[in-house]
């Protein structure tokens, strides 16, 4: 009887997990919800909601399968996919020849566009032509790695200046502040975002070009679910359920029909012809390193430029803030300490991203229009940022300095009538000087490093070059080395120099210490 | 020169000088002795403004007063110690400056004088304590004896009306305190040289040769002050220091 209780509860705990397994199969997609609306994004509720959610779970549905949302950065979703740790990239990606073979793209299930945004009051630009006529090219901001990147990198050349964001909505809260002068952005972002509610000062110019699709990628290896994936996509198309789709989303267009003809084609034979047909474009060969050369080297002076510019000026503020936490008067000390545990307690990137987008992103709510003049461009930022941030690591450097200087050395410069100015500027700075050379300059070398950060103001240094060209394949790894190179080649002199300066420097032959 | 009266300073809750009171005279040597701990260093430190004190009063010259338990004012701080010196234990040479610009910091540094009055003061005084071909030697390529050598012409380049020593030999073997000592009874003989020495320490041969007045430090008061032989005669006041 005791028995036959323990064996139904027995029967009972397991019953539970044993439905659970026979749940469907997940179906993982893979997306980017900061790039935001109408793809994927967050309603007011909080629930994830955009054209591609509704569609992946008609996708699912198709496949008996539950869908989930894996969240990444954009960029790094192919990636992703290749790692296994998600079944499907399904977010605005485009059909191109490179990125098929790499990972395996579906039938297309939008035809996009690319729309040109400018500010109201744009002077110059009236058309996409009229970038290629500049005398002095325009800023043109994009989703780095983008197709946006790519058409105006196949189209203008160096006629334009080519900023890279994450995120649209960054891209357009900077054009509408004039830190970029144009954009240019997938027909779905443009229609949903361009209008007189969301972004009034805001517009879009001629008519849509650099027409490509989107598509799902899958792992080489996944035919299986490539082939279920095409047949859904094909389903979706003929039924009309995608036409609902976009109606119900403003983008359903005529170049939609499209996908009609192509979801009766073999794919992605299908696919070249149609993304030449754009008057005067033809899609750029994938760059060679030969090729980009110029632009790496640019970029590595960039890298060189920002932490020679943002050193010294971290070092005369460190310098400021330690003898101030030193010697300093206590509301001095306590400023100060406030200042260097803020900073040092805070990413970098999140303070690049305050000093940079912060003020344009503030000044559009109503009353605070005044923080637009705070809007700096991207070199200040960028400098200004990696000064600050440093500046509390090297308050401490020098704070460490000045505590190992013996305290008999501002007492025998006391007694002999020096100032307190004096006794530091003579005495005491002179040797703490000499003992955080070597922390110091590890410092350094770490600021070659993390100039890398900047490529979230749009700078392109080496980093940031390599964000962007690494959507190639066929670039990725020799891109990858010789921006490793470079870093390299700019630390390990530095290394050199500080040791032979440090030996220069020390209070003996030996290089020992008095 | 220097009148110290009744100072009182305790380190938060420990008292180490309860009424202090002494005098020392223009030119004259004096000698600052007691056991271990009773505050001899402390005084002379006060007397400098390295440290501050309770209670009292430092009086240097007729024009300079330290007053306890106020902060004092910074222009009187530094006059104080344009007109006292001071010789350290641990000698406290800059080390990144050679012996010659040691000696020359305090005139060019603190005094604003032309670095070439300095340099010729500076090698006159190097010179006047042995050193004459130390110049350029960083204070590590120096011995101990050596290294206070300097420190002692360093004391004098800024012309004190006083220069206190606060155990001068200490930190140094018996062959380079002799050295350094030489330099002191030089000093102390020199009658053209007016300026009043006040030498804390436990070379109580030294006080005897050199001081003109002992002053014997004990519970935080001075409790004798007179010559040497008085001093250390057999159940005189620091007979036990002996």
């Amino acid at each position: 009887m005791n028995r036959r209780w323990v064996l139904a509860a027995l029967v009972l705990a397991f019953a539970a997990p044993a439905s659970a397994r026979d749940e469907k199969p997940l179906l993982r997609w893979g997306g980017d919800k900061n790039g935001g609306a109408p793809y994927i994004f967050e309603a007011a509720d909080g629930k994830l909601t955009g054209f591609e959610v509704e569609f992946a779970e008609y996708i699912a549905r198709e496949l008996g399968r539950t869908p989930r949302f894996v969240q990444n950065q954009w960029d790094n979703l192919p990636d992703l996919l290749k790692r296994g740790d998600i079944d499907v990239v399904l977010n605005g990606y485009e059909f191109t020849k490179e990125r098929h073979d790499d990972t395996p793209s579906t039938v297309p299930y939008y035809v996009y566009s690319l729309r040109l945004i400018a500010r109201q009051s744009e002077p110059d630009i009236f058309s996409w032509a009229d970038l290629g006529r500049q005398n002095e090219p325009k800023r043109v901001g994009v989703l780095r790695g983008s197709a946006s990147q790519r058409y105006l990198e196949g189209r203008f050349g160096n006629k334009v200046r080519i900023e890279g964001s994450e995120t649209v909505t960054e891209m357009l809260d900077l054009v509408q502040a004039g830190q970029v002068d144009l954009t240019v952005q997938d027909a779905p972002a443009a229609a949903y975002y361009v209008t007189p509610e969301r972004y009034p000062g805001l517009k879009v110019i001629d008519e849509p070009a650099g027409y490509g699709y989107y598509v799902l990628l899958t792992r080489p290896d996944d035919a299986e679910l490539r082939e279920k994936l095409n047949a859904a996509i094909r389903k979706a198309v003929s039924s009309g359920w995608l036409k609902q789709l976009y109606q119900k989303y403003g983008l359903w267009n005529p170049a939609q029909q499209r996908l009609s003809y192509l979801a009766g084609q073999p794919w992605p034979d299908a696919a070249a012809e149609f993304a030449t047909d754009d008057a005067g474009y033809a899609p750029p060969d994938p760059p060679k390193l030969s090729g980009i050369l110029d632009k790496l080297l640019t970029a590595a002076a960039y890298t060189i430029l920002l932490a020679v510019a943002s050193f010294p000026i971290a070092m005369v503020i460190g310098l400021v803030v330690a003898v101030g936490r030193v010697y300093g008067p206590w509301p001095v000390r306590a400023l100060f300490t406030i200042y260097v545990e803020v900073l040092r307690g805070t990413p970098l990137l999140l303070q690049l991203f305050v000093i940079f987008y912060l003020p344009s992103q503030l000044s559009k709510i109503e009353g605070w229009e005044w923080m637009s003049a705070l809007a700096l461009n991207k070199w200040a930022a960028a400098i200004i940022g990696l000064a600050l941030n440093y500046s509390a690591n090297e308050a401490e450097n020098y704070r460490a300095g000045l505590m190992a200087v013996p305290k008999g050395q501002m007492e025998a410069a006391l007694a002999l009538g020096f100032t307190k100015w004096a006794a530091l500027r003579y005495v005491i700075l002179p040797q703490a000087f000499r003992i955080v050379i070597p922390p110091v300059t590890n410092d350094f070398i770490a600021l070659f490093k993390d100039t890398a950060v900047c490529s979230t103001v749009m700078i392109v240094e080496l980093t940031g070059l390599y964000y962007a060209y690494k959507v190639y394949p066929n670039l990725v790894l020799e891109l990858a080395l010789a921006v490793g190179l470079l870093y390299l080649l700019m630390s390990y002199p530095t290394a050199v120099l500080a040791r032979w300066f440090e030996r220069r420097l020390a209070l003996t032959k030996e290089g020992g210490r008095a | 020169m220097i009148r110290v009266t009744n100072l009182v300073k305790q380190h938060g809750q420990t008292p180490i000088l309860n009424g202090a009171t002494l005098e020392v005279q223009k030119g004259q040597v004096a000698a600052l002795v007691g056991p271990s701990g009773s505050g001899k260093s402390t005084l002379l430190r006060c007397v400098n403004g390295l440290e501050a004190f309770q209670e009292g009063e430092i009086a240097v010259g007729d024009a300079l007063k330290l007053t306890g338990g106020s902060a004092p004012p910074k222009a009187a701080l530094l006059a104080l110690r344009r007109t006292v010196g001071m010789v350290f234990q641990q000698f406290n040479l800059f080390p990144h400056m050679t012996a010659l610009k040691n000696v020359m910091s305090g005139p060019v540094y603190a005094l604003g004088k032309p670095e070439a009055e300095a340099e010729a003061t500076a090698k006159g005084l190097l010179a006047r304590v042995g050193l004459a071909d130390k110049h350029d030697a960083k204070p590590a390529q120096l011995s101990g004896g050596q290294q206070q050598r300097v420190a002692i012409a360093r004391a004098l380049a800024v012309n004190p009306a006083a220069i206190l020593f606060d155990e001068p030999t200490s930190a140094l073997d018996p062959k380079m305190s002799a050295e350094v000592m030489r330099v002191i009874d030089d000093l102390a003989d020199d009658a053209a040289l007016q300026v009043a020495m006040v030498i804390v320490t436990h070379d109580l041969a030294a006080v005897r040769r050199i001081a003109d007045v002992v002053h014997v430090l004990g519970g935080g008061k001075v409790t004798f002050s007179g010559p040497p032989d008085e001093a250390f005669a057999p159940n005189g006041p620091a007979a036990d220091l002996l």
